[in-house]
C-alpha cells in the first residue's frame, strides 16, 4: 500500500465499517492446515508440520501450556473432550521440540477426576517424562487486568500467565448458547470465578480474554464432532467422523475454518465474529490460506 | 507376664483399628468407577444393624449376612468383638490410661442400658430405625467424616495453600509430593458439614465417660454392646475360675469391665484375656464349658414391656415433620419410597462421605427428629454426578440400592423447577442457559426456547428462554449448582413423591411437541 492508497482509505474510511478497514489492513493470509487421518495422532502431527513443525512455536527449554478441552465426565467416543490421541500428540511434539515442561489441564465442568479419567486422556500422559497432567487448584487464579470492553478484570490461571508457550486445543463441538465452541471459547478453562456470569455478553467476554491470553497455536480436534446436544452430548447419534485435525497460529481463522464443518458459514458464531471485529484474527476466507495435507 | 508383651487382643485390635482407618480413607473414588472394599464391611457386620434393619423391615438382607454370622459367634465366644474388633472401643483403651479415674457413675450401673436397646429395638419394630445413631461404629464413622477429616483436610489444604502464598509457583516442587497425599490420604474436596460439632461431640462425649470407669460407655450404654452381652450370656467359652480368687483379687485391676462384682459378668466380659495373661499363678484360663445361661436373666419383663411401650411411643412421637421442609428432602438416587428408606438407613455417614460431588449431607431437621443424620442433597452445594454410583456401593443396608450405571441414570431425585422471578432470561431478559449447558441428560431435560427480543438499549438479540421437560428430569440438581445467580438459584430442584425411573430414551416420544 501506497501512501496515495492509504490517505484515500484514510479518507474513505469513516463511510466504511470497521470491518472493511480490517480487511483492506490485512497484511498477509492465515495459514490454516487441515490434516486427514485415521490415525489421530499422525493427523496432529500432519497438521503442525504443515505450519512448520512444532519448533516453529515451541524453543528449547520452554515451559508449555497444553489446553485441552477435558470438560465433561464422558468417554472419547461421546466427542464431549478433546481426543486423547490429540492431546497425546501435541504434548509429545512439544517435548520433542524441546520444551522443558509440559502442563495439561483445565477447569473441568464435572468433577475433575472423572473428567480426567473417562476423558482418556489421564491414561495418553501416563508415563510420560516431564509432563503434568494437574487439577486446577483454587488458590492459583490471579486477577488480572483485561481492561476489555466487557469485563474489567477476570482470575486467569497463573500458569497459563507465565508460560512460555500455550497451546490451545479444543475438541469442535456444537453448544447450546454459543452455537458451536472451538478454540475462543476453550479459553474459558483458564478462567476462575463465577464464568457462568460472562454467559450473558459471552461473546465480547472471551473476545476480551483472548485479547490478553494469545494462543500460540491452536489445534482443533475435529476428528469426530458433536453436532447437537452440545456442549457434553451423550447421544451417540450427535456424533460425526471426521478424522480431521485443524492447526493454525491463528485462533480465529482455526475457529472460522472449523466450523465451516460443520456446515456453518464463520460468520454465523458471534464469539468468532466478536474476535474477528477485535483484531484478534482473520474470519474471511478472503484472508485466510487453507493447507489440505 | 513377661514386661513388655502385648496381648493379642491388643494386637487384633490395633490391626482392626488399621483396617477401619483404611478402608475409612477407600472410602472415596480414586479414579475406578467401583469401590471393592469400603468401611460399610464394619456395618454389614454389626449384629445391631443386622438386627434393627430385620425388626423394621421384616425380612433379611443378604448384605447382612456378616451380621448374623458374627451374632454366632457372639453366642459361642462371647462378647469378643468388643475387646478385639470395635475400633470405638480400642481408641478408648488406647486413651484411657491416660485418663485419671474418678468414682463410677452411679445412675449408669444396673439396667440403663437395656432401657436404652430395648426401646430402640421395639421403635425399630414399629417402623421406626433409629439404632444408628447410637451404634458406635456409626458415631465413630460420623465423627471422622462430619468432624475430623474434613479438619484434617482443610488444615493441609491450608497448609498448602499458604506455601502457595509464600513461594508462589516456586512450590511446584513439592507438588508430587503434595500430590501423593491428595490421591492417597486427603480428601479431595474439603467439604465442612452440619451437625459436625454433635459428631464429634458424642465422640468426645464417649471419651470423656472414660474418667469415671474405663469402658464405660461399653459397659452401661452401648447398644451395640449390650445386644452382643445378651447373646454372650449363652457362650460356653468362659474364664475359670469365674470369680476372684480369695487370696489374691488382682484380676479386678486388670479387667477392663467386669471385675466390679465378685463374680465375672458374663455379658460384660470382652475376653481380652488379659487377666489371663497376666494372672502371677497361671491360674486364669478361658475353655469351652456347657451351655447355658451363666447369670440370670437380667432384663426383667418389666424392661421388656417397658421397652416395648417406649419404642412404641418413640416411633409415633418422633414423626413430625414441618411440611415446608418437605420439598427440600433430596434423597440420593434410587430412593423411591421416604418411609422405606428411614427404616434402612444407618445413619453412618458414608454416602456423605464418598459423595464425589458433595452432594450429600446429614439432615438436621429437614425429615424430623427420626431423620436426624440420613442424607439428603442439597444441590445448591453439588449435585449429583450423572455417571456415578459410589453412594449405592458403599450404602451397607442398601438402603440406597447399588444401580448399574445405566439404570442409576434414570432414577429420579426430585424434578427442576425454573424461578421465573429469579431466573436471568425469564426475569430479565439476558441471555445465560448456563443450565442447559450442563444438563447431562443426553436429549436435554432442560431445553430452550429462541425468542427474538430487543435489549435494554434498543439492539435486537435472540432471547433463549429455558424450560424444563419432566420426563426428562431425573433431578441430579447440576442445574441448581452451576446457576451463575448469587445466593438463590434460579431453577432449584424439589421432592417429588413419584420418583418413577425415567424411561429411557424413547420419552423423546412424550414431548409435547
Amino acid at each position: 500500500m501506497d501512501r496515495r492508497q492509504f490517505l484515500k482509505l484514510l479518507g474513505l474510511s469513516p463511510f466504511y465499517s470497521n470491518l472493511l478497514l480490517c480487511e483492506a489492513m490485512a497484511a498477509e493470509k492465515s495459514l490454516v492446515a487441515i490434516a486427514d487421518d485415521r490415525d489421530y495422532s499422525q493427523a496432529t502431527i500432519k497438521a503442525i508440520n504443515a505450519l512448520g513443525g512444532m519448533r516453529r512455536f515451541v524453543r528449547p527449554g520452554n515451559v508449555v501450556v497444553v489446553k485441552p478441552n477435558i470438560g465433561w465426565d464422558r468417554s472419547p467416543e461421546q466427542a464431549a473432550n478433546t481426543h486423547p490421541l490429540v492431546v497425546r500428540a501435541v504434548v509429545s511434539e512439544a517435548l520433542r521440540a524441546g520444551a522443558r515442561k509440559v502442563k495439561v489441564f483445565d477447569r473441568t465442568c464435572n468433577d475433575p477426576r472423572r473428567c480426567y479419567v473417562n476423558s482418556g486422556i489421564e491414561a495418553a500422559l501416563r508415563g510420560m517424562k516431564n509432563v503434568d497432567l494437574k487439577h486446577i487448584e483454587g488458590e492459583r487464579f490471579k486477577s488480572v487486568r483485561l481492561n476489555g470492553r466487557t469485563l474489567r478484570d477476570w482470575e486467569l490461571y497463573d500458569e497459563v500467565l507465565s508460560a512460555d508457550v500455550f497451546i490451545n486445543v479444543p475438541v469442535a463441538k456444537h453448544h447450546g448458547l454459543t452455537g458451536l465452541t472451538l478454540g475462543l471459547k476453550n479459553i474459558m478453562g483458564i478462567m476462575g470465578g463465577n464464568r457462568g456470569s460472562i454467559h450473558r455478553h459471552i461473546d465480547s467476554a472471551l473476545a476480551d480474554i483472548n485479547a490478553v491470553v494469545k494462543s500460540h497455536l491452536t489445534v482443533v480436534d475435529a476428528t469426530r464432532i458433536l453436532t447437537a446436544h452440545g456442549p457434553q452430548g451423550g447421544e451417540p447419534r450427535d456424533v460425526k467422523i471426521l478424522n480431521k485435525v485443524l492447526a493454525s497460529s491463528d485462533i480465529v481463522a482455526a475457529d472460522a475454518v472449523a466450523t465451516m464443518l460443520f456446515g456453518l458459514k464463520p460468520e454465523a458464531i458471534a464469539t468468532t465474529v466478536a474476535a474477528y471485529r477485535r483484531g484478534l484474527g482473520e474470519m474471511k476466507m478472503t484472508g485466510i490460506r487453507i493447507l489440505r495435507v | 507376664m513377661k514386661p513388655g508383651k502385648v496381648p493379642s487382643a491388643r494386637i487384633s485390635q490395633l490391626l482392626f483399628l488399621l483396617l477401619f482407618l483404611v478402608l475409612f480413607v477407600q472410602t472415596e473414588y480414586r479414579g475406578s468407577d467401583r469401590i471393592s472394599l469400603a468401611v460399610n464391611s464394619f456395618f454389614r457386620a454389626d449384629p445391631l444393624v443386622g438386627l434393627s434393619y430385620f425388626l423394621a423391615e421384616k425380612s433379611f438382607s443378604l448384605l447382612l449376612l456378616p451380621s448374623l454370622i458374627l451374632a454366632v459367634c457372639t453366642l459361642f465366644l462371647g462378647r469378643f468383638f468388643c475387646g478385639w474388633i470395635c475400633p470405638l472401643g480400642t481408641l478408648l483403651d488406647l486413651v484411657t490410661v491416660k485418663i485419671r479415674k474418678t468414682a463410677p457413675l452411679k445412675f449408669l450401673q444396673g439396667r440403663v442400658k437395656y432401657w436404652l436397646l430395648l426401646p430402640l429395638l421395639f421403635a425399630a419394630l414399629f417402623n421406626v430405625n433409629l439404632a444408628g445413631l447410637l451404634d458406635p461404629i456409626a458415631i465413630l464413622v460420623r465423627a471422622l467424616t462430619f468432624s475430623l477429616y474434613p479438619l484434617f483436610g482443610d488444615t493441609v489444604r491450608q497448609g498448602w495453600v499458604g506455601l502457595y502464598r509464600v513461594l508462589g509457583e516456586g512450590r511446584d516442587v513439592l507438588a508430587p509430593g503434595y500430590g501423593f497425599l491428595r490421591d492417597h490420604l486427603l480428601p479431595f474436596r474439603e467439604t465442612f458439614y452440619p451437625l459436625a460439632f454433635l459428631s464429634f461431640g458424642m465422640f468426645l462425649g464417649i471419651v470423656f465417660l472414660e474418667r469415671y470407669e474405663t469402658r464405660l460407655w461399653c459397659r452401661r450404654l452401648c447398644p451395640l454392646g449390650t445386644l452382643l452381652g445378651l447373646l454372650a450370656r449363652f457362650s460356653p467359652f468362659r474364664r475359670t475360675p469365674a470369680a476372684l480368687c480369695p487370696d489374691c483379687g488382682e484380676c479386678r485391676s486388670h479387667c477392663p469391665t467386669s471385675f466390679d462384682q465378685d463374680l465375672l459378668q458374663q455379658e460384660e466380659c470382652l475376653r481380652c484375656m488379659s487377666c489371663r495373661l497376666k494372672c502371677r499363678f497361671g491360674r486364669v484360663s478361658f475353655a469351652f464349658g456347657g451351655f447355658g445361661s451363666g447369670t440370670k436373666y437380667l432384663p426383667e419383663r418389666r424392661i421388656l414391656l417397658g421397652g416395648l411401650v417406649s419404642g412404641f411411643f418413640l416411633a409415633r412421637l418422633f414423626r413430625f415433620r414441618f411440611p415446608w421442609t418437605q420439598a427440600a428432602v433430596l434423597r440420593p438416587p434410587g430412593v423411591r419410597d421416604e418411609q422405606d428408606f428411614l427404616k434402612k438407613c444407618v445413619r453412618c455417614g458414608e454416602c456423605m462421605k464418598v459423595c464425589l460431588r458433595s452432594a450429600l449431607y446429614p439432615a438436621v431437621m429437614q425429615a424430623g427428629v427420626e431423620g436426624l443424620y440420613t442424607p439428603v442433597v442439597l444441590p445448591r452445594l453439588g449435585y449429583c454426578e450423572y455417571n456415578c454410583t459410589l453412594c449405592g456401593q458403599v450404602c451397607p443396608t442398601g438402603a440406597i440400592p447399588d444401580l448399574p450405571v445405566e439404570e442409576k441414570k434414570r432414577e429420579v431425585i426430585g424434578k427442576a423447577v425454573l424461578d421465573r422471578s429469579h431466573c436471568l432470561p425469564l426475569a430479565k431478559g439476558i441471555n445465560c442457559i448456563v443450565c442447559e449447558e450442563h444438563c447431562p441428560i443426553p436429549l436435554k431435560a432442560i431445553r430452550s426456547e429462541e425468542i427474538p427480543s430487543v435489549d435494554a438499549s434498543g439492539r435486537s438479540f435472540v432471547l433463549r428462554k429455558p424450560y424444563v421437560v419432566d420426563t426428562l428430569c431425573n433431578g441430579c440438581g447440576i442445574c441448581e449448582y452451576v446457576c451463575p445467580l448469587e445466593g438463590k438459584s434460579g431453577i432449584e430442584v424439589f421432592a417429588v413423591k413419584d420418583r418413577t425411573p425415567l424411561s429411557g430414551v424413547d420419552v423423546e416420544a412424550d414431548l409435547p411437541y
